[in-house]
C-alpha cells in the first residue's frame, strides 16, 4: 500500500508542478501547451541543457511554420497554376 | 544508465518533434520521415553538442540557482508588475514541490522561450513567400476575393495529389533512408531563402495531378481551416501594402537618439527658434509619430538651454540644478533607447519588408511609448521653468508645491514632489540658519523674513534707539513669500524665533546663550528637509518655546520689565498715593508761579523730598534713578501746573515694551491725572478753609451772605464729589482693573514678548479709552449732537471727553478762585463788623481806654497791640470807602459763583449724557456713580429755572459730606451750647498759645501780614483766634486747621467722656467722610486727628 500511495502522491506533485510551470509559461507568453511542457520537463529532468532545448524548440517551431508556409504556398501555387 | 537516459531523451525528442511539427497531410510518408529525421538530427546534434559542454555550463548555472527566476522577475517587472507578483507566488509554490530536480533549468528554458510569437499568428511575420511575390502584390490584393474562393478548390486539388503518399507514412516510420535526392530539395526548402525556389511544389502537384480520385471524403473535415488563415493572409497583405518611406523608418530610428538629445541630424534638423523640421516626404502616420517624438526633443532643447542661463537667487539655482539632474536621467533613458535601437538595427534584415523592424522590436511607435513618461516630466519642467521667471524664493516653492499638492495627476504630483525635495534645500538651509542662529543669510532676499529697508525707518526712527528697532523694524515678515509648504502660523513662529534670537544677541547682549543654544539645538537634529513636516513642526515649536522662555526670563530678571511697568503705574499713573500727595503739597506753592519761573533743580529737589518722605524710598534705586521731574515745552502765559510733568526714563531693551507711543500715552494720562489731582487739592484746601471759617469768620454775616455761603458750599461739595468720583473711577476702575488684566496676561505660563507688548498696548489703550482721554463720542447719537450743535457751535473736539473734562476742571478752578474771593470778602466783612463793634464799644467807653492803648503802643515790645492799633487806625480811616468796596464786590461774586455753578452743572449733565450712551460698561458705571441718586438729569438740556430748583435739592443731597460740620455745629448749638463754648475756649487758648510759640520762633511769619488777632467777646464771649485765614498763606494749612480740629476732638474726648453726642459728632464726621470713598480725605482726617492729639497732648 505505501508504495502505491507514494506513487499517487508523486503523480499529484508532478501534476502540480506541471500546472505551476504552465502558468508561468503563460505569464511569460511562451506559447507552450501542456504536452510540450511535460516533454520539456522530462527532458530537463534527464539532464538536457535548457539552453539547447530552448533553441531546439525554437527551431522546431520554425520548421512547423515553414511547413505551414509551404502548405499555404502550395495552395496559392495550385490556384495560380489553374 | 547514461544509455538509458539517452534513450529517454531520444524518445522525448521524438515526441516533441511529432507534437510540434504538424502532420502535413500533403507530405508523403517519406518526406515526412526525412523531415522528422532531419529535425531529430538537428535537435539531437545541438543537444549532443550542448551535452558535451554540459559539465562546465551546468557548474556555472548551478552556482546561481536563483538566476533564472531573477531574470524572469525582472523581465516581468518591466512589462507587467502584476504578473511579476503572480510569478513570485508561483515560484515559491514551485520551490516547495519535491518532484523536480532541475527547477532552475526549467525556468531558464521558459525564460528562453518567453515572448515567443504565437505559432498561429506567426505567418505574417514570416513573410518570405510574399516577399518573392512582392511585385505581384497589387494584383494579388485585387484578386484576393477570388483567391479566397479559389483557395478551397486549389487545396482540394493539391490534397488529392498528396493523399497517396500519406498512406505510406506508417511504413516510413521505420526506414528513413530512401529518397536522398528529394531530401536535398527539402533541405533547400528549409533554408532561410529556400522558398524562393518556389516552383518545385507547384510542379509536384502537376505530376501527381492525375491521381486525385480517392481523396474526395477528406475534403469535408479540412474545410473549417481556411477562415482562420484568412486573418493571416490579411496581415500579410497589410505588411505588403506598407509604403516604402523616404527616409525609411530605419533611418529615422537611427537618427532618433540624436533628435531626442536635441541634436540636429540630416533627416531631422533643428532649426532656429525651437523648431524641428520634419521631412515632407513622409506619410502622415509617420509624421504624427514624429510630432509626438519631437515634443520631448524640443522640450529638452529648451530646458537644457534654460538650465545654462545664469540664475539669480539660491532657489533658482537649485531649481536649475534639479532640472539639470532630471535632464541627465532623461539622457540616460535616451542612451538605453539608443542601445536598443542599435541592437535592433544590427539584427535587422535589410531585405525584409519594413526592413524587418517589426521583428526587431524597436519601432517608432515603441519609441513614442517609451518616451511618454519622460515627455510628461519634461513638459512639467518646462512649465515650471517658464513660470519661475517672475517668481522669487517662497513663491517659487509655492509654484512647484501647487503642482504637487493640487494637481490631479498622480504622476505630475509625484514628479513635482521629487523636484520639491531638491529645490527646497537652500530654502531649508536659510530656515535652519534663521532658527538656529537668528541670522538671516539670504543674499537674494528669497526668505519670507527680510530686513526692512533702511529708508522706511530712516526719518522717524533716528531718535529711537536699540531695542525697538531690532524688534519691530529690523525684520519683517513678507506674507507673499511664505511658501505654501508652510502654514502662516508656522511662518509667524519661525519669524518670531529668529527675531527673538536676534534680539537676544544684539539688544540683550546675550550672544553667549545664543551660541550655546544653536550648538545644542543643532547637534541633535538632522538637516531640515522637505517632507518631514511633523518633525519640523515639532522642532520649531520646541525652539519657539525655548527662545521665548529665555527671552522673557532675560526681560524679567536682567531688564526688570515688570518692575518698570509697576513703577510706571505707581509714579506716572499715581498709584503711589503718599508720594504723589507729598509731591503735590511740596510743589504747590512753586507751581502757582508762571512756567518761566520754574527751575529744574527746585523740581528735582522737591521730587527727591517727596521720594524720601514717602514709601517710595523703599523702592529699588534702579527704579528711582529713572524718575525725573521736568517741565514740558514752555508756552507763554502758563503757570507751573500746566507744564509740570513727571517722567520715567526707559532705555534700550525695555523700550520694546514701553515704546515711544507708550511713553506718550503715559505722559498723557499723567498730565490728566495731575490736573485732576491738582483740582482736588485746590478744592479740598478751599473746603477746609470754608469749614474752619464757618466756625469763625463766616458766621453771622447776615441773611444774604449766609445763604450765598450755603449754596456755594453746596456747589463746592458737588465738585468735590465729582472730582472724587472721577479720580476713584480712573484710579480704581480703570487703571487697577487694567493692571490686573495685564498682570494676568503677562504672568501666565509661556507668555511671549509679542504677547507682552500686545498686552501692554492693550493696557494703555484701555486706560486712555476708559479714562476718557481718547474716547470720542459716538457718532451715532445724532439727535443729541444736533441739540448741542445749537448750543455749542464748536468742532468735534469740544465733544471729546478730554475737552469736556478739561472744561469742567477749568470751571472748578475758577469757581474755587471765586470762593476764595468770597471768603476774603467775608473775612473783611467780618473784620469790618467787628471793627464796627469795637468802635461802638470804644465810643461808649471813655477815652481812657484809648489812652491806655496808646500807652501800650508806645512800648515797642508789644507787637500785638501795635498791630491792633494800626489795624484799628486803618479801618477807622478807611471805614467809608472800605464798606462801599465790599458791598459792591459781594453781588458780583454772588453772580459769578451762581453762573459758574450753573455752567458746571450743565456741563456735567452733558458729560453724564454722553457717558450714559457709552457702550463700555465701565464708563456707564462712572456716570451712574456720579449720579447715583438721580440728582442730575443727564442728556436733556434744562432751563435755568429748573436748574435752580434741582440745584437746591442737589445741594441738599451733596451736602452730606461737606456740610456735616456746619450743620452739626449750627443744629446742635442749642443743647450742646455749653460744651461748645468750653471746647472753643480751650481750643482758642491752645491755638493762641501755639501761635505765640510759633511767632516767637519765626517772628517774620506773623509780622509779614497784618494779623487780625482781635480779642473780642462775641455772643459766647470767647476769644476767637482769627488765624485760620492768616496762616494758611504762610504755614501749610493742614497743620493749623488740624490743630483746631484736633484740639476740639481731643478736648471733646478728654472733657466730655460722658457726653455721647460730642464724640458722636467727631465720629460722625469721620464716618461720613469715609463714605465718600476718598482715600485722600480719610487719610487727612485721620492724620489730622493724630496730629491734633499729638499737639493737644
Amino acid at each position: 500500500m505505501p508504495p502505491a500511495d507514494e506513487r499517487t502522491g508523486k503523480q499529484a506533485a508532478a501534476q502540480q508542478a506541471v500546472d505551476i510551470l504552465h502558468e508561468i509559461a503563460t505569464i511569460l507568453n511562451c506559447q507552450l501547451d501542456r504536452r510540450t511542457l511535460s516533454i520539456c520537463i522530462s527532458m530537463i529532468e534527464n539532464g538536457v541543457n535548457p539552453e539547447a532545448l530552448a533553441s531546439a524548440v525554437r527551431e522546431l517551431r520554425n520548421e512547423s511554420v515553414d511547413i505551414e508556409q509551404q502548405r499555404l504556398a502550395a495552395a496559392l501555387g495550385g490556384r495560380k497554376r489553374q | 544508465m547514461s544509455s538509458h537516459s539517452e534513450q529517454r531523451i531520444n524518445n522525448a525528442i521524438d515526441s516533441l518533434i511529432a507534437h510540434l511539427i504538424p502532420n502535413d497531410p500533403r507530405e508523403d510518408e517519406e518526406t515526412a520521415q526525412d523531415h522528422h529525421d532531419s529535425c531529430f538530427e538537428l535537435s539531437n546534434a545541438s543537444n549532443a553538442f550542448r551535452k558535451t559542454n554540459r559539465p562546465p555550463s551546468s557548474a556555472t548555472a548551478a552556482s546561481d540557482v536563483n538566476h533564472a527566476s531573477d531574470l524572469i522577475r525582472r523581465k516581468l517587472m518591466n512589462s507587467n508588475p502584476a504578473h511579476a507578483q503572480r510569478f513570485s507566488n508561483l515560484y515559491t509554490r514551485l520551490l516547495s514541490l519535491p518532484v523536480l530536480n532541475q527547477k532552475w533549468a526549467m525556468l531558464y528554458l521558459l525564460y528562453q522561450l518567453s515572448d515567443s510569437t504565437d505559432p498561429s499568428d506567426s505567418v505574417p511575420y514570416n513573410p518570405l513567400p510574399p516577399q518573392t511575390l512582392k511585385g505581384q502584390a497589387q494584383a494579388q490584393a485585387q484578386a484576393q476575393a477570388q483567391a479566397q474562393a479559389q483557395a478551397q478548390q486549389a487545396r482540394d486539388q493539391q490534397r488529392e495529389t498528396i493523399r497517396p503518399p500519406e498512406k505510406e507514412r506508417p511504413a516510413k516510420g521505420t526506414s528513413s533512408a530512401p529518397k536522398r535526392a528529394e531530401e536535398e530539395a527539402f533541405n533547400e526548402a528549409f533554408a532561410p531563402e529556400g522558398l524562393r525556389k518556389y516552383p518545385p511544389p507547384p510542379g509536384k502537384p502537376k505530376e501527381t495531378a492525375t491521381k486525385h480520385a480517392p481523396t474526395e471524403e477528406t475534403q469535408a473535415p479540412l474545410k473549417p481551416a481556411p477562415p482562420s488563415r484568412d486573418v493571416s493572409i490579411k496581415n500579410v497583405k497589410l505588411a505588403d501594402n506598407h509604403v516604402r518611406t523616404n527616409p525609411s523608418e530605419m533611418v529615422l530610428l537611427r537618427d532618433l537618439p540624436y533628435t531626442l538629445q536635441g541634436l540636429s541630424s540630416t533627416t531631422l534638423p533643428f532649426e532656429k527658434g525651437n523648431t524641428l523640421a520634419l521631412p515632407s516626404t513622409l506619410p502622415v502616420p509617420i509624421l504624427s509619430l514624429l510630432h509626438t517624438l519631437a515634443e520631448p526633443s524640443l522640450l529638452f532643447r529648451q530646458l537644457s538651454s534654460w538650465v545654462k542661463t545664469p540664475a539669480t537667487g539660491l532657489l533658482h539655482q537649485s531649481l536649475r540644478a534639479t532640472i539639470d539632474g532630471e535632464l541627465r536621467s532623461y539622457l540616460g533613458l535616451v542612451a538605453t533607447l539608443e542601445a536598443q535601437i542599435r541592437r535592433a538595427l544590427a539584427t535587422v534584415d535589410e531585405n525584409a519588408p519594413r526592413s524587418g523592424i517589426g521583428k526587431a522590436g524597436v519601432t517608432l511607435k515603441r519609441c513614442v511609448v517609451w518616451t511618454r513618461e519622460a515627455t510628461m516630466g519634461l513638459r512639467l519642467m518646462a512649465v515650471i521653468a517658464e513660470e519661475s521667471k517672475n517668481k522669487m524664493g517662497g513663491q517659487l516653492i509655492t509654484l512647484i508645491h501647487s503642482f504637487s499638492s493640487s494637481h490631479g495627476d498622480p504622476i505630475v504630483g509625484a514628479f513635482a514632489e521629487r523636484l520639491l525635495s531638491q529645490v527646497t534645500r537652500p530654502f531649508y538651509d536659510i530656515l535652519r540658519n534663521w532658527i538656529y542662529d537668528g541670522e538671516l543669510s539670504d543674499p537674494y532676499e528669497e526668505f519670507f523674513v527680510r530686513e526692512k529697508p533702511e529708508i522706511m525707518i530712516d526719518p522717524k526712527a533716528t531718535p529711537r534707539q536699540g531695542g525697538s528697532s531690532v524688534w519691530d523694524s529690523k525684520y519683517e515678515l513678507d506674507s507673499d513669500m511664505v511658501p505654501s509648504i508652510l502654514t502662516h502660523e508656522f511662518a509667524e513662529k519661525v519669524f518670531l524665533i529668529g527675531k527673538s534670537l536676534n534680539f537676544i544677541r544684539h539688544s540683550c547682549g546675550d550672544a553667549a546663550w545664543v551660541e550655546s543654544y544653536s550648538n545644542t539645538a543643532a547637534a541633535g537634529k538632522e538637516e531640515l528637509r522637505y517632507g518631514d513636516a511633523s518633525g519640523l513642526t515639532a522642532w520649531v515649536n520646541d525652539a519657539h518655546a525655548t527662545t521665548q522662555k529665555r527671552l522673557m526670563a532675560l526681560m524679567d530678571t536682567r531688564f526688570h520689565v515688570f518692575q518698570h511697568l509697576k513703577a510706571l503705574k505707581d509714579y506716572i499713573l499715581l498709584g503711589q498715593g503718599d508720594f504723589i500727595a507729598l509731591l503735590m503739597e511740596s510743589l504747590a506753592a512753586n507751581l502757582d508761579r508762571p512756567a518761566g519761573a520754574q527751575y529744574r533743580h527746585t523740581l528735582t529737589a522737591q521730587l527727591e523730598h517727596a521720594i524720601r518722605g514717602s514709601n517710595a524710598q523703599y523702592d529699588s534705586p534702579e527704579v528711582l534713578r529713572r524718575l525725573d521731574a521736568r517741565m514740558l515745552q514752555l508756552s507763554h502765559g502758563e503757570i507751573g501746573w500746566d507744564c509740570f510733568t513727571l517722567e520715567y526714563k526707559i532705555d534700550a531693551p525695555v523700550d520694546v515694551v514701553v515704546t515711544d507711543w507708550g511713553n506718550r500715552q503715559y505722559l498723557k494720562v499723567f498730565n490728566f491725572l495731575w490736573r485732576v489731582k491738582r483740582v482736588e487739592f485746590a478744592l479740598s484746601s478751599t473746603w477746609r478753609k470754608c469749614m474752619t471759617g464757618s466756625r469763625g469768620v463766616l458766621q453771622g454775616g447776615g441773611g444774604e451772605a449766609d445763604w450765598t455761603w450755603k449754596t456755594t458750599r453746596g456747589v463746592l461739595a458737588e465738585m468735590v464729589h465729582f472730582v472724587g468720583q472721577l479720580q476713584y473711577y480712573i484710579l480704581f476702575e480703570v487703571i487697577e482693573a487694567s493692571w490686573t488684566e495685564l498682570e494676568m496676561n503677562v504672568r501666565r505660563e509661556g507668555c511671549t514678548l509679542d504677547e507682552l507688548i500686545g498686552a501692554h498696548t492693550k493696557y494703555l489703550t484701555d486706560i486712555t479709552h476708559k479714562g476718557l482721554l481718547g474716547a470720542r463720542k459716538k457718532r451715532g447719537q445724532t439727535t443729541q449732537e444736533e441739540k448741542e450743535a445749537v448750543q455749542i457751535p464748536a468742532g468735534e473736539d469740544t465733544h471729546s471727553y478730554l475737552a469736556q473734562l478739561g472744561e469742567l476742571l477749568r470751571l472748578m478752578l475758577s469757581f474755587r478762585d471765586s470762593v476764595d474771593g468770597l471768603y476774603s470778602w467775608s473775612v473783611s466783612d467780618f473784620t469790618r463788623r467787628q471793627e464796627h463793634d469795637v468802635r461802638t464799644t470804644t465810643s461808649k467807653a471813655a477815652g481812657g481806654r484809648i489812652s491806655q492803648l496808646q500807652r501800650d503802643a508806645s512800648r515797642p515790645g508789644s507787637a500785638l497791640s501795635t498791630t491792633t492799633t494800626a489795624t484799628g487806625g486803618g479801618l477807622a480811616g478807611e471805614d467809608g470807602s472800605g464798606t462801599a468796596a465790599v458791598h459792591s464786590e459781594f453781588p458780583e461774586l454772588q453772580r459769578v459763583l451762581k453762573q459758574l455753578g450753573i455752567t458746571f452743572r450743565s456741563k456735567l449733565q452733558l458729560l453724564l449724557g454722553d457717558l450714559a450712551t457709552q457702550t463700555d460698561a465701565d464708563m456707564k458705571f462712572l456716570g451712574t456713580a456720579m449720579n447715583f441718586n438721580d440728582v442730575y438729569q443727564p442728556v436733556v438740556r434744562r432751563k435755568k429755572t429748573a436748574h435752580g430748583h434741582s440745584h437746591k435739592t442737589a445741594a441738599a443731597a451733596a451736602m452730606v459730606v461737606g456740610d456735616t460740620t456746619s450743620i452739626s455745629s449750627s443744629g446742635r448749638r442749642g443743647f450742646l451750647g455749653w460744651i461748645w463754648i468750653w471746647i472753643r475756649i480751650r481750643a482758642a487758648a491752645l491755638f493762641s498759645e501755639t501761635l505765640l510759640q510759633l511767632s516767637g520762633k519765626f517772628p517774620g511769619l506773623l509780622i509779614a501780614k497784618p494779623a487780625v488777632v482781635v480779642v473780642v467777646g462775641r455772643r459766647e464771649g470767647y476769644r476767637q483766634g482769627e488765624g485760620a485765614s492768616l496762616p494758611c498763606q504762610e504755614i501749610s494749612s493742614p497743620a493749623v486747621s488740624s490743630a483746631v480740629f484736633a484740639a476740639a476732638a481731643a478736648a471733646a474726648v478728654a472733657a466730655a467722656a460722658s457726653n455721647v453726642s460730642a464724640t458722636d459728632t467727631a465720629f460722625d464726621e469721620k464716618g461720613k467722610e469715609k463714605e465718600k470713598g476718598k482715600a485722600q480725605i480719610t487719610r487727612h482726617t485721620t492724620g489730622m486727628l493724630l496730629e491734633g492729639s499729638r499737639l493737644g497732648g
